[in-house]
């Protein structure tokens, strides 16, 4: 009786995909879901700021003043409102997104080449908007150092050539579609695991199961392979989307990315699993699984915000999270064409991961058993 | 009130919190997330690592190297100097290489030409363009000790308002907020109605002296009263623990929330009647939720987005809380912002009220 019998998992694996099948909305959704998430925000998500509206407060009206708004308006991302009222307050009813002020005498300095200011204030309660625009301004610097100078300034003795490796196009798309399948298709790992096994507590249906000679061992293993082959389909589609709409090119190894995505679904699922035996309620199962699993993976794995400029603790603290490691092989995989060498760290905590996983899964299930 | 709607109301709210776990994720969760994240998220970009290559003995480029590792940005990669500085971004050793000019960086500078080349590794593209921006900055105050020109002609004066210091929590706090409101009220209403559907209880209601709308109304109150509560919890904390400001009225900051509120609490209840089983309800509740968070504006601008997608960010109630809670705790609630998102929330309620009620007739009839 003891030991793993291949056969009897196997039929708990096929009891599972009758399961899934029968079900044909939540088989839609769980193979639909990541592949139109990804395409429809690999198209959504740019970060280019365009159409910043801004109001001016021209208390110049000369001729200089006049060129400098042609310069913001000429180069593509700023569109002008001439306003007599305070522009301060468009900003405050979000009509505007910035405020030009020209102060009586620019055109005055600026014809006779004296230097020239202008005020620039803009709306910082959204940062992701506020520094790009920041961004902006050295750029119409230098237009007006050529319209309303005439000058070309002179070259600076040090100079900066930057080249961009691995993406020189600075496409949000290349760094942003592998991000988002992972963590798309881990949290769907995560929660249709959660959910299922929590289902089978919740209807009784698990003491049955345990009451027929199947292991613990041989119960987890064919529940779970049926789930991480449909995310591992899953994966397939978010790939083809990739390469097919985006146009993101892969340089690395399929066979180590592949590695890479079998053993983050397998910390995923048991994740999943270990939720599940926690809470044996659906439930309460969801509400943890999206806890551990949504925002972390969304805003601490380095999808968006660089583990790197986290506080030393949190640095860490990631570690302990399997779509970090999963960002890192995947980016590496598609964009930078990481070999065995460079994705050696990845794949070990992904591997060691998923084991702690795993094992803290499979002895909660036992400890559960024993009356 | 009728009688019999208060003691359903009641129960209601008896069992959601009966258990313990619910309770503590109920409540404990979102007040920790929002502690973690606060703390631990900044849109600032740190910690650069970055390998500077220069001739041995060349001073003025370990003076310019030191300039970047004191900014605060970049801090020094660990390498051996014959190393290729391809492989080292190519196996995340660094971030960014910085080639000193081959003979030298002061001499080349007195040539005036000095010309450096920055290498960056791009694979993020975001980061890359932050890091060029730093390494440019850096350099302009390099190139001003050789004698460069000031930057001739027009220069900015800038100011940044409301968040003067551009601190990331001031900015991520309120989105936070909203998305942990989102998920409480979306995804608990439409599994908690579904399961009582799926357990059978849903008959004995049914039977009650109620009518559809009350039966309605008993169901779904106990979920906007959660949801009140934990906004005024996280909303404490944001306060207290991140002194994220509230600016203008709490009144406006507490209808908008209500007005949210209900508006989520009816699309969980259109989901409930959508869904058979649990999963199902939590499935659709997650297609619902992944879209309403990423077009709301908390982490992309939505103006950034292309037309067709800001049609549908139109249809997304967050993204209405988003601005008004950014508008009331940023900017003191200006009232014509106010007054047009809390409109066009209300009217989205009022829909989504309306489909609600109408689905769950049919569900029950």
């Amino acid at each position: 009786m003891t030991g793993f019998d291949l056969h009897r998992a196997w039929s708990v694996a096929r009891k599972e995909v009758m399961h899934i099948l029968r079900d044909p909305f939540t088989l839609a959704l769980a193979l639909g879901l990541p592949v139109m998430l990804v395409t429809f925000f690999g198209y959504a998500i740019d970060f280019e700021v365009r159409d910043i509206k801004v109001a001016v407060a021209d208390r110049d009206s000369g001729p200089a003043a006049r060129r400098l708004k042609e310069i913001f308006s000429a180069s593509g991302y700023f569109r002008l409102l001439e306003t007599d009222g305070n522009p301060v307050e468009m900003l405050d009813s979000r009509r505007a997104d910035a405020a030009l002020f020209i102060e009586p005498g620019f055109s005055r300095d600026a014809l006779a080449g004296r230097p020239a200011r202008a005020q620039f204030v803009l709306d910082g309660s959204d940062n992701s908007k506020g520094a790009v625009m920041m961004g902006y301004l050295p750029g119409i610097q230098r237009a007006a150092a050529l319209r309303l100078y005439g000058s070309e300034p002179a070259p600076a003795p040090l100079r900066l050539e930057t080249r961009f490796l691995f993406n020189p196009e600075l496409n949000s798309r290349w760094f942003m579609v592998p991000g988002l399948g992972a963590i798309i298709i881990g949290l769907l790992a995560i929660l249709l695991t959660a959910m299922t096994v929590a289902r089978e507590w919740e209807n009784g249906s698990m003491e049955l199961l345990l009451s027929t000679p199947v292991r613990p061992l041989e119960i987890i293993i064919g529940k779970l392979a049926p789930y991480g082959l449909l995310v591992l389909t899953g994966v397939f589609f978010v790939y083809l989307s990739a390469r097919l709409v985006f146009g993101v090119p892969f340089l690395g190894s399929h066979l180590l990315f592949l590695l890479a995505c079998l053993l983050f679904i397998t910390a995923a699922l048991s994740q999943g699993l270990f939720i599940s035996v926690v809470t044996r309620q659906q439930q309460v199962a969801m509400q943890v699984g999206i806890i551990s699993g949504l925002l972390p993976s969304m805003l601490l794995s380095g999808f968006i915000f660089p583990v790197e400029s986290m506080p030393p603790f949190f640095q860490y603290f990631t570690m302990l999270l399997p779509p970090r490691w999963f960002i890192v092989a995947a980016r590496g995989s598609f964009l930078k064409g990481a070999g065995a060498a460079e994705l050696a760290v990845p794949l070990l905590a992904l591997a060691g991961l998923s084991l702690l996983l795993l094992t803290l899964a499979l002895k909660k299930f036992k400890t559960d058993l024993e009356p | 009130m009728n009688p019999t709607l208060k003691a359903f109301i009641k129960k209601e709210l008896i069992q959601t919190l009966r258990d313990v776990r619910m309770r503590v994720l109920l409540f404990g969760a979102p007040i920790l997330q929002l502690t973690i994240f606060g703390l631990a998220l900044s849109s600032e970009i740190k910690n650069v690592k970055l390998a500077v290559f220069s001739q041995p003995g060349d001073t003025a480029a370990v003076r310019l190297a030191d300039d970047f590792y004191s900014s605060g940005w970049f801090k020094p990669a660990a390498f051996s100097p014959g190393e290729d500085p391809f492989e080292l971004i190519g196996s995340g050793r660094a971030d960014a290489v910085l080639l000193m000019p081959p003979g030298g960086l002061s001499r080349a500078a007195g040539r005036g030409e000095g010309k450096m080349q920055l290498l960056v590794d791009a694979s993020n593209a975001t980061k890359a363009r932050v890091v060029e921006a730093y390494a440019k900055t850096i350099t302009a105050r390099a190139a001003a000790a050789y004698g460069a020109p000031a930057a001739q002609g027009l220069s900015f004066d800038v100011r940044v308002l409301y968040n003067p210091a551009m601190e990331s929590a001031l900015f991520l706090v309120p989105g936070v907020v909203g998305m942990l409101i989102c998920l409480v009220t979306i995804i608990l209403t439409a599994m908690s109605l579904t399961r009582e559907r799926e357990l059978g209880t849903f008959e004995t209601i049914v039977s009650a002296p109620l009518s559809d709308g009350e039966i309605l109304l008993g169901k779904t109150l106990p979920f906007v009263l959660l949801g009140l509560v934990v906004f005024s919890l996280v909303l404490t904390v944001a306060h207290l623990a991140f002194g994220v400001p509230v600016r203008g009225p709490l009144w406006q900051l507490f209808l908008a929330a209500f007005v949210f509120i209900i508006t989520t609490v009816s699309v969980g209840t259109s989901i409930s009647t959508l869904a058979r089983n649990q999963q199902q309800a939590m499935l659709g509740g997650f297609m619902f939720l992944f879209p309403a968070i990423l077009m709301s504006g908390i982490m992309y601008p939505v103006e950034n987005m292309p037309p067709s997608i800001i049609a549908a960010a139109y249809l997304d109630p967050l993204m209405y809380f988003m601005r008004l809670l950014r508008s009331i705790m940023l900017k003191g609630g200006d009232p014509h912002v106010f007054w047009t998102n809390v409109g066009a929330l209300a009217l989205m309620a009022v829909v989504a009220a309306g489909v609600a009620y109408n689905r769950f007739r049919q569900t029950l009839n």
